[in-house]
This record gives C-alpha cells, structure tokens and sequence, in this order.
C-alpha cells in the first residue's frame, strides 16, 4: 500500500503551503510525516476501492474482450479471448447509438431545466424577501426521499389515460405515446432531482459572507441585481457541479424508463443504454453486456469532461 | 442528483452480474449431469427451492412435514422474465444457484444452451414419470432426446377464449367459433362501444400461442443447427389477421398487466381474453366486479370444424447444475408436480392447470367456477390441452426474442410499422443473438 501514499506527500505538501510561507524556503520538498497514520486512514478506503470499485471494473472490462465458443446446438461454451470482437458489435448496434443520442437529447432539455429550478428555489430561499424558510427547503427536498422507480409508479399512475385523477387531462393528451413520453419521464426525474440539487447550491449560497452583500446594497444594489451579480458568479462551482452529476445520471437512466416500459407503448427494450446493458446481460450476454457498459462509461467520463473544461476555459476568460 | 440512485442500482446490477460471477466461474464447467452422479445422500438434506407460484409455501410445508430427512427451504421472487430468470443467470454464474427452479417451458432451452440444467434421466423415477404426463409437455423437458430429461413438468396453459357470456347475449351476438366470426363479431362489438379483445404487445407468449394454435414454429433444432421461423407463412398469417384488427381499431391496446388493462376488462369495455387455463385466476382478480358473467369456449379456429389450441405458459420444476442433491431433488419435483395433494393445491391457490394426466381427473379441476356462472371450466381447458400440437419448439435466446418482437409491435400498435415487419426484424436480431454466442443456426 505504499502506491496510495505517494499522491498523500503532495496533498500534504499542498497543505503545508497554505500555513506560514515564510517557514519554508520555496521548493523545498516537504518531510512526509506519520507514515503509519496516513497508512491507517488510507488502507480502509483503498481496500474497500479497490475490492467494490476498481475489481468489478477491472472484470468488467476483462469480460468484454472475451467471446464465447460452442461445439453443436447445445454444446459446451468456453470463453475464449477475443480481442475487440464485443466492441465492434458496440459500434455496429444502431438501438444503442439511437439510445445514446435520445439521452443526450433528454439531457440537453431536462438538465437546463431541473437547475434552472433548482437555482431559482436556492434563491428564494436564501432571499431575505421569503418567509417560511424551514418549510420550504424541506417541502422541496421531499421528492428526493422517494425512491426513484415508486415515483416512476406513481407518476405513471397520474399520465395514465383511464386512471388518472387528471383523467380530463389525460384523455385528450397522451403523455405515454412515442412523442411525449420521452418528456413526461424528464418531468419524473425533474421532480424528483430538483430538491436536491437546489440543496447544494442553497448550501453554496450560505457560505458566501455577507459583507458582499452590504458592500452591494451600499453601491445601491437591489435583491435582484445581488442575485444575479454576486450570488450567481459565487456559486458557479457549485452550479458546474451539479450540472456534471446530472449529466452522469442522464446517460444513467434506467428505473424511471424501466418502470415505463411495462405501461407505455413507445419504451423498448432499448430505450436507454442503460437498458440496452440490461436487456443484454438478461439474455445472457454478459460479454457484450460488459462492452456496452465499458463504452457508456467512457461516453460519460468524455462528457463530463468536456463540460468541466468549457466550462472552466469560460470562467477563466 | 440522479447519480446517487442511479448509481446504486446500476451498482446493484453490476455487482450482481460481475462481482458474483468472480467468484466461481470454474464452476461452470462441470461435465452434463451424469447418471451415475444420481445417488441418494447420506443424513439430513436442504434443499432450495425459488417460485413465483402464489402459496407455495403451504404445498411445501407439507413435505417438509412428512420428509423430515429432506427439508426444502423456498424463495419466492417475481415471475421468471420479470426478474427471476435474471437472477437464476448471474446465480448459475456465480455458482450458488438455487437447488430446484421454477423454468417455464419456453426458457428451458436458454438454460439449457447456458449449461444450467441436470440431465435428471437416471434419477429414479424421472424416466418412468413420462406416462404420467400429456404428451406435448414431456417433449418440452426432453428436448426430443432419448435418456434426457431436463426438468419435470408442472403446468401447462392450454388456451381457450374467455368471453363476457351477459354482454353476448345482450346485444345478441355470437360467440365466434373461427376467427373469421371472431373479426365480423369484432366489428359488432365495436359498434356498442366496447373492444371484442386485447391485443398483446408486449407479453408475446400470447401471439407465440397463436402462432402454435395456426400449426407454425418459430424454431427448430436438427443437432447441428437451429433454424429460426419467425416470418413462417403460419406466423405472417396471424400477423396479419391481427394487424388488420389493430389498423381499424377493433381490438385494443393496453398492455398487459397493468392497471388500465385490469380497468379495461373490469368496466366491459373488453369481452374476451385469448388466454390459457392460468388466466381464470387473472381475469378474476384483476376484473372483480365482472364476477359471474364470464364463460370460456374452444378457442376459434383458422378454418371451420379445426380443432386446434394453441398453449400459453406452463412452467416446470428444474433442477439447476451445482445441486449437491439432485436426487432428492428429483424426488421432490416428482412429488410437487404428479402428487394429487400438491396437484390440488397448486391449483386452488394460483389455478395451476397440471400438466400431469392424473392432475386432470383431479375433483377440484370437475367442479363449476362460481367467478364463471358455475361453468365447469376445466373441461374446455382438458378439451384444448388434447389438441395442443406438440410440435412447437422454443428458441436458446427466448428473453432476446420477446424483447426485440415487443420492441416492434409495441411500434406496430401506435402506428410505426407492422407486426410482420417486427417479425422480420426480430427474425434478423434473434440470429444475431445466436451467433453472438456461438450457436450454431441457419441463416
């Protein structure tokens, strides 16, 4: 366990930076210092990483690049190292691409939306304008303590044709057909996810000090002009950082799609890559299975990427 | 946000699937069951046992009360492509499968191609059962092959037609007997208000038995190769009966298992169900105000004086590769699925039709059904299982084929496509699945 320690000596190098510069001469290389407790901090986690994180990815990817050999219609298989033949199939599998780019679509529309909301809540609530703070923040975040497949179940429940409450509604607009139910699962994920991420910024938010706010509202700034000069440049790390997480859970999805296969029409076994992994696996083809969901990862670490770094070339500008 | 959850059920799924089958997949590659490997075991034995039949539980504690040497624990899950066949998968991976297994008959030649099931042939009795069981089921476990027997029959889903006997009579129409009759009745039914039926999109074991009833098959396993029929002149003859009906909106198209569809049946807006011996419980339970006005007939024909059914469901009691006890084992599944106690039972908790001759002659399968009118329903059903065709043969990659084929009708339902055409394509997939695998099959 040496290998997890190397990367500790800079963190702590870091660290020791931020106190008094003056101590040390620039460049010095900073004395590792209780060898055994870092160790004992760090094996805890490192095993448990390495056991239910790095592991199953390793084998993952190992699966992948094995094929599958047979003698005769019910012969024995045996796995055999087939090189990229999985990933080939990966990229010849039109349903898949189809899927990513559904997501992609889900995630350019609903990802915008859920923090728009979720910012705009953050606001509310730590403007000095709104009462009820309490209730609010806890009425928001409700959502998110239903876990996701029931509010899939009773947001189904509500968009049914026949059984809705809001029967009125349902019968004349058909929020499970082909074209809207790509939407009307975006609003499940929205409701549910709001709460949360308005959590995090509204967190954000109350970390910023508040002789800005006095230095604002002596230069004659209103609560609106606050919010949009001071709050909202603050909290922008916070703000990138829930925009990543949902760009991760987009690509993700898979209860609240799951979950509508069995009452709508226009969700196949294909819907989402994420579903495509599972449809395969339930074949069983765990090998390919194992290929889609190493490309997905890669999808998402490319994604997530990208995002970070315009978004960071922008802030720096 | 979504990650967190998210994440912990795609961990879930990943766990299951990779970090389990880290752990045994040495195991996978013992030799077939073998005759000789079917001996009694010494001192007491557990045995594991997972089922989605509803009460099973009861049946059991019968057993256990008067095998004490053999206790047998169970598992209930939801039923098998819901979920349970999934976990049966990554268990024969993971080498810690259950000792017996509910495996419906269309899912025994993918475990079967998986390598997860024991040749019970030389278990004793298993052999000698045959006699015991309506023809066309044996050849479901055997696969056709002498000194082989891959599971024990448990039920079996002849089909017949369900139909609202009061609103018939009421607008004086007649109960169809072809499915010529079935599409000029359906226009009448229309003309009330209601649907004359519902048209499965994505439970597909309903069109396969339509497909067994019109006398096709979907595979075939000559030893060397599987040949796959799905666009058989059999199959595109349904397909396009049924296309028809959905193009002028003669039958609807809730899909199955849901609350609306339950709605649909329980309000009278549908006044027939195509269904096997097994639905009497479903329609009963999911339309309980309708109690009293159902009856079942034979199921319409393709040409007038046929007598053909068609079959929808129907599991078998397996017994999975790695069982250190397959002898008892095999003796248990013998008891549960030839024995008239548990047949008896089995049949009043989840209406399992037996799939056992002696099961059909059982006193409970010749009384009248209060939910029917007091209609002794059985006897249809005793009737359709005699003319359910033996010759239908299930594919390797069944969970694949229902995928792909819903994935396309539930499009030809909303107007994208046509069934024939998701026939075609799933015609294609389903040989990609094959080869993907390394399965042999004509192109």
């Amino acid at each position: 366990m040496s290998a997890p320690a190397v990367p500790m000596t800079d963190a702590a190098g870091a660290a020791a930076g931020k106190g008094p510069r003056a101590a040390k001469p620039p460049g010095a290389k900073p004395r590792v210092q209780h060898k055994g407790a870092i160790l004992a901090f760090v094996i805890p986690f490192g095993a448990l990483f390495a056991l239910f994180y790095l592991l199953p990815i390793g084998y993952a990817i190992y699966q992948s690049l094995l094929v599958i050999e047979r003698e005769g219609t019910f012969g024995q298989a045996t796995q055999v190292f087939g090189g990229l033949t999985q990933y080939i199939l990966v990229f010849q599998n039109g349903p898949f691409w189809e899927s990513i780019g559904r997501v992609l679509a889900f995630g350019a529309v609903q990802v915008p939306i859920m923090l728009g909301l979720a910012l705009l809540f953050a606001l509310l609530l730590d403007s000095p304008l709104v009462r009820g703070k309490k209730f609010f923040r806890l009425a928001f975040f409700v959502p998110y303590a239903v876990p996701g497949v029931i509010a899939a179940i009773m947001w189904g429940y509500l968009y049914s044709p026949n059984l809705s409450p809001f029967s009125a509604v349902t019968e004349n607009i058909n929020f499970l057909s082909a074209d809207l139910v790509l939407w009307a699962i975006a609003n499940v994920v929205t409701w549910v996810f709001v709460g949360y991420n308005m959590l995090i910024i509204y967190s954000a938010l109350l970390a910023i000090p508040a002789e800005l706010y006095e230095a604002a509202r002596l230069d004659g700034a209103g609560q609106l002009r606050i919010a949009w000069s001071v709050k909202i440049p603050l909290i922008m790390p916070a703000i990138v950082l829930t925009a990543i997480f949902s760009i991760i859970g987009t690509l993700q999805l898979l209860a609240e799609p799951q979950v509508f296969r069995s009452f709508s029409s226009a969700v196949t076994s294909t819907f989402t890559p994420n579903l495509t992994v599972y449809s395969t696996s339930s074949i069983p083809n765990f090998n390919l299975a194992a290929a889609f969901s190493v490309v997905l990862a890669l999808a998402t670490f490319i994604l997530s990427f990208t995002f970070l770094k315009f978004t960071q070339r922008k802030e720096s500008k | 946000m979504q990650i967190k959850k998210r994440a912990a059920t795609v961990a879930l799924l990943t766990a299951a699937t990779v970090v389990l089958a880290g752990c045994a997949s040495g195991s996978t590659t013992q030799d077939s069951g073998d005759a000789a490997a079917c001996a009694p075991s010494d001192g007491k034995v557990d045995l594991t046992f997972t089922t989605w039949i509803p009460g099973i539980e009861d049946v059991v504690k019968i057993w256990n009360e008067d095998n004490p040497d053999v206790q047998v624990k169970v598992q209930t899950g939801p039923n098998g492509n819901g979920g349970t066949y999934q976990n049966f998968f990554n268990q024969l991976k993971a080498g810690n499968a259950p000792d017996l297994g509910q495996i419906e008959y269309d899912a025994l030649p993918n475990f079967r191609v998986q390598d997860g099931l024991t040749n019970l042939a030389s278990c004793e009795g298993v052999l000698d059962a045959q006699d015991n069981f309506v023809d066309w089921t044996w050849g479901q476990v055997n696969f056709g092959e002498a000194d082989a027997v891959y599971a024990v029959p448990q039920d079996a889903g002849p089909m017949a037609m369900f139909y609202r006997a009061d609103l018939f009579a009421a607008n004086n129409i007649a109960i169809p007997t072809t499915w010529e009759e079935f599409a000029v009745a359906a226009e009448a039914v229309r003309a009330t208000g209601g649907y004359i039926t519902n048209f499965s999109q994505s439970d597909i074991n309903q069109f396969a038995g339509f497909v067994w009833q019109a006398g096709g098959s979907w595979f075939e396993n000559d030893g060397d190769n599987w040949t796959i029929d799905l666009t058989s002149p059999e199959s595109v003859k349904v397909a396009d009966y049924w296309q028809d009906l959905i193009d002028r909106d003669l039958v609807s198209t809730n899909p199955p298992w849901t609350d609306e569809w339950n709605n649909a049946y329980n309000t009278g807006s549908n006044w027939t169900w195509n269904s096997a011996a097994w639905g009497a419980n479903s329609i009963a339970s999911g339309a309980p105000d309708t109690a009293g006005n159902w009856s079942v007939a034979l199921s319409p024909q393709w040409a007038s004086g046929d007598n053909a059914a068609g079959n929808w469901g129907g599991s078998s009691t397996a017994v999975f590769k790695g069982s250190k006890h397959p002898y008892e084992a095999a003796q248990f599944a013998l008891w549960l699925n030839t024995s008239d106690e548990a047949l008896t039972m089995l049949n009043e908790s989840a209406n399992l039709y037996p799939a056992a001759k002696s099961g059909l002659e059982l006193p409970a399968l010749k009384e009248g059904v209060e939910f029917y009118g007091g209609q002794p329903i059985y006897d249809v059903f005793a009737e359709a299982s005699a003319q359910v065709s033996p010759d239908f043969v299930w594919g390797p990659t069944m969970t694949q084929v229902y995928n792909d084929t819903s994935d396309g009708f539930k499009g030809a339902v909303t107007g994208n496509g046509t069934l024939t055409e998701a026939l075609t394509s799933a015609q294609q997939s389903t040989i990609n699945a094959l080869e993907a695998q390394s399965i042999p099959v004509n192109k």
